[in-house]
């Protein structure tokens, strides 16, 4: 049987695989599996590793996950408190930048690698280096600088710096946050993480006007991704859709993945795409929830009628809340598995 | 006249150019506009047709629905103290975002757009707890709690839109204040909304103007 490494490898170069890849993110469901409060599932480094290690094992999936939360980089940058709930990702419970002012004093770390806000992801992917490396892909989760400021001050408060200036204020904070990328995705690839979702709403034409994507997104993610090129990178926009800057991001940032918003429609995503890429159709996993069987694996096979012709293609999913049964998520991930297999020759 | 000047205004709304807007209605005034006519006349039918705009998917973006409602903001708080009466109030909402959830940009665009359209708006701010919805919803007079959600957890548990509703019942206030809900999670499960209590959802800031004003007269005598 193939690996999650050998089928993502047979895809993005257009091998024969037994089957697409499936990647789901499975992440607060840590703490259930191993019987833990989220807040003390997430303390540990060893925990997190233990259980992403036990779940892909379960479900057969073909990735890992060395995300925490998607507040943990606000960590990185001096917030200190996180609120949890005892059934959903933790939220940032402190905006670094509460005031303008606040903003010359935002310090990037030198070296994120030794920050003790990241060694437990770090032991994290330590462990599933060693466990899994090379057989399954690790994947990191990192915010574009566009996107970053929502961690820091709110994304009401971004918008309208964004939107209404002052515009000196915004350009150093933009400079902060894409300095902060930098050092972040390097520590990341130094650790074994093989995949970095790059996640950027602000990389949509759902959340700004084409005007601002073209002026201020692309010359941002451009930034960015410039020192570490975009090898293992994976553009991404939170739910919101992006098939109208597909061909944009290509030519002028040159990624390799494209993990759609499950609003886009597949089959244009992927004619967008053209090749040039990987196509990922990402299902609406809220709906997973409540869906009957019958409603999931019609979905699976929806989605994977439209992207699986010709290759070039993966399932994945999007937010995966806590509360989704177990049973809709075997039935999901078996669907993807059945639809999703390649007819031997 | 007024047709020309509310074609700069959504020229410039649309364009996301808040100076410029202000600027058009400036010059309006210069002109002999009144302030009831900016409003009526230029800033409400601008949400309109945003929101005519948005039900057609012709490609309007979150920051200008943002900029939509910040302007109309804007305009509005300025114009009303300089209206030759007070205006009549469409009626009073109390707006907040369920409890755990910190995610205020979606409320601040019901806001403005609530605000431009003569209601009274009442803002509890973030992590609002169940209680405190009700008691401000009595204490305010108001005919429909409003309850942004961002995470599937925070739209769907139990001190979200749930116990809101449940206190409802329990104080026997149903017939009284309408409970409308929007975020994320409702735009990806259009029937969430039900299943959590609520009497309506808005798939955004702009039209959730139109579906609170829409509650506001269900229940105003």
């Amino acid at each position: 049987m193939m690996t999650g490494m050998q089928r993502l490898t047979a895809a993005i170069n257009g091998t024969l695989a037994d089957r697409i890849p499936v990647f789901c993110n499975l992440l607060d469901q840590g703490a259930r599996e191993l019987g833990l409060p989220l807040e003390e599932y997430y303390r540990s480094g060893e925990l997190v590793a233990e259980a992403q290690l036990r779940m892909r094992a379960k479900y057969g999936y073909d990735c890992l996950w060395s995300l925490f939360y998607v507040g943990k980089e606000a960590e990185l940058l001096g917030c200190s408190r996180m609120i949890y709930a005892k059934d959903g990702p933790p939220n940032v419970g402190e905006m670094i930048i509460k005031k303008y002012d606040d903003i010359a004093r935002l310090q990037v770390p030198d070296d994120i690698a030794s920050h003790p806000a990241f060694a437990e992801e770090l032991k994290c992917l330590r462990i599933l280096k060693a466990e899994a490396g090379g057989r399954y892909p690790i994947c990191a989760y990192l915010t574009a600088s566009m996107t970053m400021p929502s961690l820091l001050m709110g994304m009401e408060k971004w918008l309208q710096m964004l939107m209404m200036g002052p515009h000196d204020l915004r350009d150093e904070l933009l400079a902060k946050c894409s300095d902060f990328f930098r050092k972040q995705i390097a520590a990341y690839r130094a650790a074994g993480a093989d995949v970095l979702v790059y996640s950027n709403p602000f990389g949509s034409t759902d959340v700004i006007p084409r005007r601002f994507f073209d002026e201020l997104s692309l010359p941002w993610m451009e930034r960015d991704l410039g020192p570490g090129g975009t090898a293992g990178v994976v553009y991404y926009c939170g739910s919101a859709r992006f098939n109208k800057v597909i061909d944009a991001v290509i030519r002028r940032l040159g990624i390799g993945v494209y993990y759609l918003s499950p609003m886009d429609d597949i089959a244009e995503g992927k004619r967008l795409v053209a090749g040039r890429g990987l196509t990922c159709g990402v299902i609406n996993d809220i709906m997973l929830l409540h869906w009957s069987a019958t409603e999931i694996r019609a979905e699976v096979k929806r989605m994977i009628a439209a992207g699986k012709p010709g290759g070039k293609f993966l399932f994945g999913t999007l937010v995966m809340p806590y509360n989704i049964p177990e049973e809709n998520i075997r039935t999901m991930l078996e669907a993807a598995y059945e639809f999703g297999r390649f007819e031997t020759p | 006249m007024l047709e020309q000047v509310m074609n700069q205004y959504n020229e410039a709304v649309m364009d996301t150019d808040r100076d410029q807007a202000l600027l058009v209605v400036r010059d309006a005034l210069a002109l002999g506009v009144t302030p009831e006519e900016v409003v009526f006349n230029i800033v409400v039918p601008a949400i309109e047709l945003m929101m005519k705009a948005i039900s057609e998917e012709q490609g309007v973006t979150l920051a200008q629905h943002f900029m939509a409602a910040q302007i109309a903001s804007e305009v509005v708080d300025d114009m009303v103290p300089r209206f030759r009466k007070a205006p009549e109030s469409v009626g009073t909402v109390i707006i907040g975002t369920s409890q755990g959830d910190f995610h205020g940009l979606g409320k601040r665009i019901v806001s403005g757009c609530l605000k431009a359209m003569m209601v009274e708006v009442t803002d509890l701010g973030l992590n609002v707890a169940p209680e405190r919805f009700v008691d401000e919803a009595l204490a305010h007079d108001a005919q429909v709690i409003a309850i942004s959600s961002m995470m599937v957890h925070t739209a769907q548990g139990e001190n979200g839109c749930r116990r809101v509703r449940q206190i409802l019942k329990e104080r026997g206030l149903e017939r009284r204040i309408r409970i409308a809900v929007g975020g994320a999670p409702y735009r990806f499960d259009p029937e969430l909304y039900r299943n959590v209590g609520a009497d309506a959802w808005a798939e955004n800031g702009i039209t959730a103007g139109r579906v609170i004003t829409g509650l506001i007269r269900e229940v105003r005598p």
